[in-house]
């Protein structure tokens, strides 16, 4: 029961869809630079992923995989237009600022890659925790990474003035997007690896 | 002196190095030599072809539904390039099929290929002189070659940041990134 439930839940922490498969990074690089972008990224990201392989789910098994790749991101075009319908309502600064990557989102890797490899391969239950578990690991990554960079490039946090004298403005440059998400990875390995020892040691 | 300023201009608008997109995929192909070839090969083609196929899509798409079509079609139009290049493979040779179709698994809903055609479309919105063919296959083409350059500078570094003397924590994954960053920074500069 244990092993079912930390396999389930890997994508939030131990396999994170950003830190550890580095998959939709680009995102979290240019457009993560404010908590404003970041919501709105991950009202997309959510709504998108988690519609898509749904619907993904009852495509039939025995089609080709390119065929079935095809179908997928057609899928998630067509659930991109009401969700985008819906962001311009409620984050019409963020959708100018995000440009090109928010339709980018709709043919990310784990509709496009993951479903075949990962998801369809399990129980209908466990793929469903197991696609959450995967849409929260990037989502807790989106935010803090918006959060920080917001912080640290122009000393406010969801637009609300810190009194932070430590500016650094190439946080909310590309380049420091790669610095920044290179750091927090390797501080996440770091993490991963101290709780997987522990974990060892109690078994033990 | 053409030449240095062509090369600047291509680093400048390097799609990996200013935009992220094909990040993950520059990594896979950054690993050896073949697949960075390869890899980057297919890449170009599929930028190119659908750099093509985004041009007619975006002469017919009425601007009022530019914002939420337009994915939807180039989706389509990547899918038919995607099975074309998978078909014509199958039928040139199945042994190059068997060995070549990953890259094309790999190729075809990158973010690097859609995130180009994606490119092209906005910079034709903002300025019409962009709006022909020969344009958008130029643009094509630079992002193609603006991955292999992208690769290859990472291939020169990816032996060290894999290397034991990195820490564990920062070998791999996290150095590249870093590495790129800093990269990035100096073309940020160049612009």
């Amino acid at each position: 029961m244990t092993v079912n439930r930390k396999t389930s839940f890997d994508g939030i922490f131990r396999d994170n869809t950003v830190l550890s498969s580095l998959m939709v990074i680009s995102p979290v690089i240019m457009c993560g630079d404010t908590l404003k972008n970041a919501e709105a990224l991950v009202y997309a990201f959510t709504a998108i992923t988690l519609l898509s392989v749904l619907i993904s789910s009852f495509v039939p098994k025995k089609l080709p995989y390119a065929a079935k790749i095809i179908i997928y991101a057609v899928i998630s075009s067509l659930v991109y237009i009401p969700v985008r319908l819906a962001a311009v309502e409620f984050y019409p600064n963020s959708i100018e600022r995000i440009g090109i990557y928010y339709p980018l989102l709709a043919v990310n890797s784990l509709i496009v890659v993951q479903t075949e490899t990962k998801f369809f391969r399990m129980k209908k239950s466990g793929m469903l925790a197991s696609l959450v578990s995967y849409i929260l690991g990037f989502d807790a990554v989106m935010l803090i990474t918006g959060i920080v960079r917001e912080f640290l490039a122009f000393g406010t946090i969801n637009n609300r003035i810190t009194d932070t004298e430590l500016i650094i403005s190439g946080f909310s440059q590309p380049f420091g997007g790669f610095i920044f998400l290179g750091l927090f990875c390797g501080l996440y390995r770091k993490l991963r690896s101290v709780t997987v020892n522990e974990n060892a040691k109690e078994k033990r | 002196m053409h030449l240095i300023n062509d090369l600047i201009a291509l680093i400048a608008a390097n799609l990996i190095l200013t935009q992220a997109l094909g990040i993950s995929t520059i990594f896979i192909a950054a690993q050896s030599k073949k697949n960075l070839v390869l890899t980057a090969c297919t890449i170009t083609i599929f930028t190119m072809t659908g750099s093509a196929a985004a041009y007619f899509i975006d002469r017919t798409v009425p601007q009022e539904y530019n914002e939420s079509l337009t994915l939807l079609f180039y989706t389509l139009s990547i899918g038919i390039i995607y099975v074309v290049l998978l078909s014509v493979l199958y039928f040139i040779s199945r042994e190059k099929f068997d060995r070549l179709r990953k890259y094309i698994h790999l190729s075809a809903y990158n973010c690097a290929v859609m995130g180009t055609l994606f490119t092209i479309n906005s910079k034709a919105s903002a300025d019409s002189s962009l709006m022909s063919l020969p344009s958008y296959l130029a643009e094509g083409l630079y992002a193609g070659l603006g991955f292999i350059l992208a690769a290859f500078i990472l291939t020169a570094a990816y032996r060290r940041l894999n290397s034991s003397k990195v820490p564990a924590s920062f070998r791999g994954f996290p150095s590249m990134l870093v590495y790129l960053g800093i990269i990035s920074m100096a073309v940020y500069a160049l612009k």
